[in-house]
């Protein structure tokens, strides 16, 4: 898959679009996706490694892109509702290109839970123990709708 | 730094095991172009790295696990956030409660490894 498919189904835009490439899908199930970290990222104006929070952030991408994959556009989009056991086993420096991967545990309605690992060249870097995310209607999130 | 915490991390308090921090999201961050065009909302990993930040203020320890973050309600800009951090007796693990004005925004539990 390439970015302007990513473009299409991923909300996200710069500086936080995490994610560069879809290498492996198997619709519904786990899904393969490649993120290339620059020293041009905003956040590199300070010296040190890709923060560990957008890692986590890129890794997400991928598991909406998987619970996206072939849905057609509902007006709704996914937020992180949970986290749990994510461990971060090496640092990320510019230069890298990590591969992220991602499987679906259970879907109940709005509610996706996933699991996974990402790795750069055959380490691994961060493993996911949980994640769930959640779908609130856009219309609602727009400025001046939002009741919560 | 821009692009991602724009806004300074201030600690307010520090007593023993207890740090607490606010920060103002800006209304012009950075992060609010992609995140997300038309309905912009303060990124959940943004709400963990400021407890992070807060967490970290005061000594070099490595985040080696987000253990559980849980996210009630979105965060939006203009917002102030304000996190209660609480460190275990061996200052390696730490819960993190952030708050806006209208309650509990997250509930966040950080390890942390020497560096």
């Amino acid at each position: 898959m390439t970015s302007s498919e990513i473009l299409r189904l991923l909300p996200h835009r710069y500086p936080v679009l995490l994610v560069d490439r879809v290498v492996d899908v198997v619709p519904g199930e786990s899904l393969t996706a490649l993120k290339a970290v620059s020293a041009n990222e905003p956040w590199h104006t300070d010296p040190g490694d890709f923060p560990s929070t957008l890692l986590v952030e890129s890794w997400c991408q991928a598991a909406v892109l998987l619970s996206s994959w072939g849905e057609p556009d509902t007006g709704r989009v996914a937020l992180i509702g949970a986290l749990a056991d994510v461990e971060f086993h090496r640092p990320v420096a510019p230069g890298c290109v990590v591969r992220h991967s991602v499987r679906v545990l259970d879907a109940r309605g709005d509610a996706v839970a996933f699991t996974g690992e990402s790795s750069v060249d055959g380490q691994v870097v961060m493993t996911v123990g949980r994640v769930v995310t959640t779908t609130r209607a856009v219309a609602d999130l727009r400025p001046g709708n939002l009741d919560s | 730094m821009t692009g991602y915490l724009a806004s300074p991390v201030q600690v307010l308090e520090r007593s023993g095991t207890t740090v607490v921090a606010r920060m103002s999201v800006a209304p012009d961050d950075p992060v609010f172009a992609g995140h997300f065009p038309g309905f912009p909302i303060f990124p959940g990993v943004a709400v963990v790295e400021f407890a992070h930040r807060a967490a970290t203020a005061t000594g070099a320890l490595r985040l080696a696990a987000v253990e559980s973050a849980r996210f009630v309600r979105p965060t939006l800009p203009g917002t102030t956030l304000t996190v209660r951090v609480t460190w275990d007796d061996a200052v390696r693990r730490c819960a993190a409660v952030v708050s806006d004005d209208d309650g509990v925004v997250a509930r966040i539990k950080l390890r942390y490894e020497a560096r």
